[in-house]
């Protein structure tokens, strides 16, 4: 079997700061993108992402756990999607504490404190990952039409 | 394969050459840091050597000033200067990590204010403004990308927080990270040693400061208390003597004015009775020179009727004269115990003053009151006779008015080294012991107003202390009362000459 591991590379591209593009679908198969500020790199079976606000997303993993996180490397112009399957929730450990101090330090900074809290650390496990390379031209083509590719997957 | 194995042979070397220098370094750090105690010092070491090394350009060391503020105490590689700056605690990576007790670092700050940014932007726009906060601004570079930022603990306590900043994304590794540990660690310790010494040396100044004044109060304090004290004291003795005087001058004043108006009442008409006596017995030998004149009839001159009249003239005139004398002298001796006369200190014969006083109150001890005069050996007191004799007439008075019916009064003299003692005893009813300690009281009398001022003895005490000598009680309830007084036979002259305002009065 041997679980899918994550590349040592590809923490850097979830620090570049460049917001990540997560998409899920609810029960009915009804997808939804959103961009996110950040994933986590727990370890190498899975990743973490911060759920600050009830919406979409977080309500359709919890009915259809799968989802597709669309990471950004714009050095090497490239993409990494990484199919993956929400796991559970965390509301207090190390990875907690770690996203939420994260979010505090700069929140508190920017004078949003009472915007970003984080609820919970959103932990997945990762099922598969595929970098792409594009163009910078064919960057303006990565659209939302992607999304039919996790749901094509979700099943496999 | 082979050329692998060597690729990482080399890493591996080159991996360990920087381990070794890393700890060389930490080495240096260490033992600079602990061989002083100038926190300038520590501060230019940690963040110079951090820089030289390790290449953390930009760092900076705060200090918790107090519970919720961070103030920057050093920075190294800041062209604006953050020295000084503040950070409250749970605001910005610094304040979030002093906040938690907790290392962070973070290598896409840009990124994340800028999409935390770009939020606040919408929400201003989208009119919610009101649910911001204030953006505050944070000491250090404003273009971080980087930034590990660590705790400076002593065991839970925090004491501040060391941060390191770079303009690049992911600059620091997870062995910068463990390096910039160690060294926050290190200078945590330096810092707080140099702190707690510093203290140190304020507390002792402080205390050797303390110390000395303390000393010197105490000094000056037993100086004063004793000083006070006797002034106190002082204080007490005039205040006592004053009140005496107080209540006396009161009492005695009308008494005295009484005196001296009825003695000058008295003295006019004597006075005149006086010299028209005299005038008459100088009249008279005119008229007997007449008759020695030849020209008279020697028959009418040797008359016996005539001789008788001249001889009843001359009885009448000088007894006229001597009676008018004694008032005189009684008017004097009035004037001088009522304080009329000052004083005059001289040597006295106690026993003619014993002596005429017991004549003076002869009407109170008559027909019931045997007195005994047990007079010993005494030579002549210098006192003031005429207060001396108050003295007595105040005892002896007391000793009579005491013995209800009769009884004896028992007049003891002797003398007893430099002192002349004089024992004043009767067989009368005694002292109640509650009230010993009252009857030198001005004012204490139990004899009713009528009958006692209760001046007395107060009066007596002032004279005996005047006089140095002193006055003592003893007296048995029902049995009698002995009041003993002892006079220096000689006391000294400037201090009975300094102080003469004893009003004396009546007996
Ligand atoms: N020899 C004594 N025996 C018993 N009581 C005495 C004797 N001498 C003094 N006392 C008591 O002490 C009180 C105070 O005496 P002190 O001579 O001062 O006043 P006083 O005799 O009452 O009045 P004053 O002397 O002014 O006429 C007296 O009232 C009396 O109670
Ligand atoms: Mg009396």
């Amino acid at each position: 079997m041997g679980a899918v591991e994550l590349p040592d590379q590809i923490k850097p591209v979830m620090q570049n700061g460049i917001p990540a593009i997560v998409v899920t679908c609810s029960a009915d198969g009804i997808p939804n993108t959103t961009i996110i500020s950040q994933v986590y790199y727990v370890d190498k079976t899975h990743i973490a992402l911060s759920f600050q606000f009830f919406n979409k997303t977080i309500r359709n993993v919890r009915e259809n756990p799968q989802a597709c996180v669309a990471l950004n490397d714009l050095e090497g112009n490239a993409k990494w999607i990484l199919d993956v399957q929400y796991d559970h929730s965390e509301t207090e450990g190390p990875i907690f504490d770690e996203m939420d101090m994260q979010i505090e330090a700069i929140a508190s900074a920017t004078g949003m404190s009472g915007i970003f809290r984080l609820r919970a650390a959103d932990i997945y496990r990762v099922r598969s990952f595929k970098k792409v390379s594009f163009s910078p031209a064919s960057l303006q083509g990565v659209t939302h039409g992607d999304t039919g590719y996790t749901k094509q997957r979700a099943s496999g | 394969m082979a050329t692998q194995d060597i690729q990482s042979n080399e890493r591996l070397v080159e991996k360990l050459a920087q381990k070794t220098a890393e700890v060389h370094v930490l080495k240096h750090i260490a033992l600079n840091i602990n061989s002083t105690l100038d926190l300038d010092q520590i501060y230019d070491l940690v963040l110079g050597t951090m820089d030289e090394f390790f290449g953390f350009r930009h760092s900076i060391i705060l200090l918790l000033e107090d519970s919720d503020t961070l103030r920057v105490v050093a920075s190294h590689g800041h062209e604006n200067q953050p020295l000084g700056g503040t950070v409250p605690v749970g605001t910005g990576v610094i304040g979030t990590v002093a906040k938690r007790r907790r290392l962070m670092r973070v290598n896409n700050l840009r990124p994340q204010r800028a999409y935390f940014s770009t939020i606040r932007r919408r929400m201003e726009e989208a009119g919610r403004a009101s649910e911001l906060g204030k953006i505050v601004p944070v000491p250090g570079l404003p273009d971080a990308e980087s930034q590990i930022a660590i705790p400076l603990m002593i065991k839970d306590r925090l004491i501040g927080v060391f941060s390191v900043e770079s303009r690049e994304q992911r600059t620091f590794s997870d062995d910068d990270e463990a390096l910039a540990t160690i060294v926050a660690n290190l200078a945590a310790s330096a810092i707080q040693n140099a702190r707690l010494y510093r203290l140190v040396e304020e507390r002792r100044s402080e205390l050797a400061e303390a110390h000395d004044h303390l000393k010197q109060l105490n000094e000056t304090l037993e100086d004063r208390v004793s000083a006070r004290t006797r002034e106190l004291e002082q204080t007490n003795r005039e205040l006592r003597e004053t009140q005496v005087q107080l209540v006396q001058s009161g009492k005695m004043a009308s008494l005295g004015m009484l005196a001296a108006g009825i003695a000058h009442e008295i003295n006019t008409p004597i006075g005149a009775i006086h010299s028209n006596a005299d005038v008459e017995r100088r009249a008279i030998g005119v008229i007997r020179d007449v008759l020695q004149d030849p020209a008279f009839p020697e028959k009418l001159r040797d008359q016996p009727r005539l001789k008788h009249t001249f001889k009843i003239f001359d009885d009448i005139n000088r007894v006229t004269l001597e009676a008018t004398e004694r008032v005189i002298k009684v008017i004097q001796s009035l004037k001088s115990f009522a304080r009329l006369d000052e004083p005059e200190l001289e040597l006295v014969n106690l026993h003619e003053g014993l002596d005429s006083t017991l004549t003076l109150i002869n009407h109170l001890t008559k027909d019931r009151i045997e007195v005994v005069r047990n007079y010993g050996e005494l030579p002549k007191v210098q006192c003031y006779a005429s207060q001396i004799n108050q003295v007595f007439v105040n005892l002896l008075t007391n000793a009579a008015q005491a013995i209800k019916e009769t009884g004896t009064i028992t007049i003891t003299t002797h003398q007893d080294g430099a002192c002349a003692v004089i024992e004043v005893a009767d067989t009368g009813g005694g002292i109640k012991p509650e009230h010993l300690d009252r009857i030198f009281d001005p004012g204490f009398t139990t004899k009713g107003v009528s009958v006692g001022l209760g001046l007395g003895l107060s009066i007596t005490y002032r004279i005996i202390e005047n006089h140095r000598g002193s006055i003592d009680v003893r007296s048995e309830l029902g049995k009698g009362t002995i009041l003993t007084v002892r006079l220096p036979m000689a006391p000294p002259r400037s201090y009975l000459a300094e102080d003469q305002t004893v009003t004396v009065p009546l007996g």
